[in-house]
């Protein structure tokens, strides 16, 4: 199945709202929720995943914490905080904004 | 993150380990192979390591571990090639340390600020002259008079050395400097005492308490530090003083040093109509100092047409008191100074060179990593860090050689310093050092990156790559800095030079007298003895008859001050001749025996004897100088002279009756070596019509280890209570007059021979590179028949070709900038063509010599050899 590569500067919209809709998550489950809810289309590279949210880190949009996974395995869960949410709206708004004169150029005749 | 990043590492590598065996675990149930599930989850995350340093990266602490990484490399290139390191250490080091030697001087003498209140605000108060001369001291009159008169100032003070005291305590006697000082002094200082109070304007009137102010140290040495010392009073010398104020710790006059002030009793003494009393003052705040000299102009004016200024007076000239007492060590200061600063850059040019020629070394290591994927920014980057320390060891040895010869430079300095100035490597010594550190390693960073910027990996990985067209541009940068040095090495060689011929011409100049073999001693009186001045004389008289006595001696006199030892002038004029007047003409009352004694030739009439007494006609003996200006040809003998009297106005304080001329002496430089037109008159001491200051005896004599304990006995056996002060060499005194311009001319003597060294290491390492780099061409020359002769030739015309171009662009240089030493020079002009030329001789077969090992070393090149070298 043919997937397509994720836009880029959306990365971090996506694990954004993803960990909005998810609560808790470690790396694995980030990346998995992502490919699963865009139906396979998207894959997130880990080569792409770690060094963003690192980066998110840094920018105080998540924070970290070490917990246990079901399987009894030590596991690093990222949650939102505040801040990203903040993010995550200014980002969803802008992206809608592209989308829609993205969507009206190529819709005219 | 710094700290913890091995801790970061692991987290991430755990947390990546997860994911992929999870990864790994997703295949698994998907079905597939056990190998293949592994190697589809390590593909999927890519190179591990890569990831996590990328990850690493987003917290941008990669920079700082990068540069460590540098210098840990830095410093393991440095220690693998240890010539190279030691070379380029030690060629920094001296210009470093130099640099910092002269400016640590500077920064004392020049920069640092008077330790007072708001120093720019303190003056000092010259008399200027029609013409340009100055004057650093004002009479008695005009100094009330300007005090009183001018509104530019908050204080105006006058003030004069004073006698030593000697304070008894516990039976022995301590001496103690004083100063004698009117009521603003402290306030033009803007320092209060801490006990007490200053001096009161009523002290300053003739007949005024006696009051005394004492400096902290003494209070604390002599007094105990009893505050109850305060209107005790005190015998100090062999007066009785009220003390009534202690000074704050620490405080001292900079301008001359003292323990004790006392009050400067204004109209007192015959010394007051002279120019000898020093002022100084404090501006007001909100005055400028050419508002100031406005001012003082206009009250000028009004002291000349009240009829009492000196006529040849232009008026007063206001100095920055801190720019006045560093005097005329600014221009030698400022001139040492730069040519520490040119001895840097040749000692730049030289690292530079050798940075260079070790870049031909390193260019397959460097090809290497580029070749790799290093970016050319962190190649740089590498170099920056290896010149930044090769200028910090160099900079830290350079501070340590600094310090270490510091001590000595201060020891030897003859110029007249401020005793309390403290020289040593402060807190701005050390920030300068830095900053010349940083400059210089800037510097080479320079030179790293051009290296860099123009290296193509290819042509430098290529075998043979010597004859490649880099090495072009590189040996034509390296013929270009020799060049420059060359060219810096003149300018200094030329300084030195001058100085030097200066000096010898200092050297050379007629004293007047012979000091061979003359020794000295002063006595000073105690003003309290209030002796008069036949006493004086009397004294003089049993003095000498006893000094006479000593054996070994071939002639012995009398002087009131011995030449070269100090001013001691009056008014002077051509009696009946108002425009034969000089208003400061040095005097001096001398015994019969004093022209003998310090071989002073007799040119006309005759010098004193037993017959000129106190009740005969006064004389005088007029100097050269003052016959030739004043009765121009005509015989002066008979004629009369008035010592007191000025422009036609008399001054009652000094006047004398008229003396009448019986002889002509020779010059003597009793002032100063340098002056020009020395003049001076002699009165026998016989005829003295005040009592002097002080006294000196000189004596010819037969070098004599006790002589000085049985002169001093001579004295003492007259009057056991009279001070005496060391014996001293006459030729001592003459070697001191000249210490300023001789030390100027060591030092830049030492500085023009560093940069020769410098300069000549410079030019055989770039000699040698043009060898070794021609060294096939060379064997090709030599096969096809070319003579040793020719390849020396060769080589050392290449030499002198560089040495030619630098000489010539030196001199330009040297002509340009030499006037500003014009003003350390004596006899010599800034341009003197004698000098040009032997230094440029000097040089040129100095480089001619440095060339010559590089050209043996061609004509040693075994033609065979040479054509399988590459």
């Amino acid at each position: 199945m043919h997937q397509d590569e994720i836009p880029p500067g959306t990365l971090y919209l996506l694990i954004l709202r993803t960990l909005a809709r998810g609560g808790e998550m470690h790396g694995y489950e980030i990346a998995n929720s992502i490919q699963h809810v865009s139906e396979d289309v998207l894959r997130v590279e880990e080569g792409s995943l770690y060094p963003a949210l690192q980066r998110m880190l840094i920018q105080s949009w998540v924070t970290a914490k070490w917990g246990t996974t079901a399987g009894n395995r030590r596991a690093r869960y990222y949650r939102l905080t505040a801040t990203g949410r903040k993010q995550l709206e200014a980002e969803v708004s802008q992206f809608d904004r592209v989308m829609q004169a993205i969507t009206r150029v190529i819709q005219t005749a | 993150m710094l700290f913890r990043r091995s801790q970061f590492d692991r987290d991430l590598e755990e947390e990546m380990r997860l994911h992929r065996e999870l990864r790994e675990q997703e295949q698994l149930e998907a079905g597939v192979a056990p190998e293949e599930a592994r190697y589809a989850a390590h593909r999927r995350f890519g190179n591990d390591l890569v990831l996590r340093e990328e990850s690493r990266e987003m917290w941008g602490w990669n920079w700082l571990e990068n540069t460590l990484q540098d210098v840990r490399y830095g410093f393991r290139m440095l220690v693998k090639n240890p010539g190279f390191t030691t070379v380029a250490v030690l060629t920094l080091a001296l210009g470093i340390g130099a640099n910092t030697a002269i400016f640590s001087v500077v920064n004392a003498v020049l920069l640092r600020p008077l330790p007072y209140p708001r120093p720019g605000e303190i003056v000092q108060v010259n008399l200027a002259w029609k013409g340009g001369g100055v004057n650093d001291a004002l009479t008695v009159p005009e100094f009330v008079f300007y005090r009183d008169h001018a509104s530019a100032f908050q204080a105006m003070a006058g003030f004069r050395g004073g006698p030593d005291l000697s304070i008894k305590r516990d039976g022995a006697s301590e001496w103690t400097s004083s100063l004698r000082v009117t009521d603003g002094f402290f306030r033009v200082l803007g320092v209060a005492p801490a006990l007490g109070r200053g001096i009161l304007r009523e002290e300053t009137r003739p007949g005024g308490a006696q009051s005394a102010v004492l400096s902290d140290s003494l209070w604390q040495k002599a007094f105990g530090a009893d505050p109850a010392v305060i209107g005790r009073q005190v015998e100090m010398g062999d007066a009785s003083y009220t003390v009534v104020g202690v000074m704050p710790p620490h405080f001292t006059f900079v301008g001359q040093p003292a323990d004790v002030f006392v009050p400067l009793q204004l109209g007192r003494s015959i010394a007051d109509t002279g120019m000898n009393t020093r002022v100084i003052a404090r501006l007001k705040p909100e005055i400028s100092l050419a508002q100031a000299q406005a001012n003082i102009s206009v009250v000028f004016d009004q002291l000349r047409q009240a009829g009492s200024a000196q006529s040849g007076q232009q008026g007063l000239q206001l100095v920055s008191y801190q720019r006045w007492l560093a005097g005329n060590l600014r221009s030698s200061l400022l001139m040492l100074f730069g040519a520490v600063c040119l001895l840097l850059l040749i000692a730049c040019a030289n690292v530079a060179s050798l940075i260079m020629a070790r870049a031909k070394a390193r260019q397959r290591e460097i090809s290497i990593r580029l070749a790799l994927g290093a970016e050319r920014w962190r190649l740089l980057r590498q170099f920056l860090v290896e010149s930044l320390l090769i200028a910090l060891i160099g900079g830290a040895a350079g501070l340590l050689a600094a310090g270490w010869a510091l001590k000595g430079l201060v020891s030897s300095i003859p110029w007249d310093i401020p005793s309390t100035t403290h020289i040593g490597l402060d807190g701005s010594v050390l920030a300068f050092t830095f900053l010349v550190g940083l400059a210089t390693s800037l510097a080479f960073g320079f030179t790293s990156y051009w290296q860099t910027s123009r290296l193509d990996p290819n042509a430098a990985l290529k075998e043979g790559s010597m004859q490649g067209g880099r090495s072009t541009a590189r040996s034509r940068a390296r013929s270009a800095l020799v060049i420059g040095e060359v060219a810096l090495s003149l300018m200094l060689l030329v300084g030195a030079g001058l100085l030097i011929e200066s000096l010898h011409r200092l050297h050379r100049q007629k004293l007047g007298f012979d000091p061979q073999q003359v020794f000295t001693m002063v006595t000073p009186f105690a003003p309290a003895a209030k002796l008069n001045a036949p006493q004086v004389w009397n004294f003089e008289q049993q003095v000498l008859g006893r000094i006479k006595a000593v054996p070994g001696l071939t002639s012995a006199a009398v002087v009131t001050l011995p030449p070269l030892m100090g001013p001691n002038n009056l008014p002077t004029q051509h009696e009946g001749h108002h425009e034969d007047s000089i208003g400061g003409m040095e005097y001096r009352a001398i015994s019969p025996e004093y022209f003998q004694t310090m071989r002073i030739p007799i040119l006309q009439g005759r010098g004193f004897q037993e017959t000129d007494t106190a009740s005969s006609t006064p004389v005088v003996v007029v100097s050269e100088t003052v016959a030739r200006a004043w009765w121009k040809g005509k015989n002066p003998i008979g004629d009369r002279l008035v010592v007191g009297e000025y422009d036609g106005r008399q001054f009652p304080e000094v006047l004398e009756p008229p003396r009448e001329v019986v002889g002509v002496v020779g010059d003597v430089k009793n002032l100063a070596i340098y002056e020009r037109e020395p003049t001076s008159i002699y009165v026998p001491a016989s005829q003295l019509f005040r009592p002097p200051h002080s006294t000196a005896w000189v004596v010819r004599a037969s070098s004599n280890p006790a002589l000085g304990a049985e002169l001093r006995r001579a004295v003492t056996v007259v009057n056991p209570d009279q001070r005496v002060l060391d014996l001293q060499s006459m030729s001592d005194v003459v070697a001191r007059a000249v210490a300023h311009p001789a030390f100027d001319a060591l030092l830049m003597g030492i500085f023009a021979a560093l940069a020769l060294a410098l300069t000549s290491v410079g030019i055989y390492g770039v000699l040698s590179f043009h060898v070794a780099r021609r060294t096939q061409e060379i064997g090709i020359r030599m096969a096809l028949g070319a003579k040793r002769g020719n390849v020396l030739l060769m080589v050392v015309g290449q030499g002198a070709f560089l040495a030619a171009v630098g000489i010539g662009i030196g001199l330009v240089g040297a002509l340009a900038l030499s006037r500003f030493l014009a003003s350390l020079l004596f006899g010599v002009q800034a341009t003197d063509p004698v000098t040009y030329a032997l230094v440029s001789v000097t040089l040129l077969a100095v480089a001619l010599a440095a060339s010559y090992i590089p050209a043996r070393r061609a004509t040693r090149v075994d033609p065979m050899v040479a054509l399988r070298y590459e």
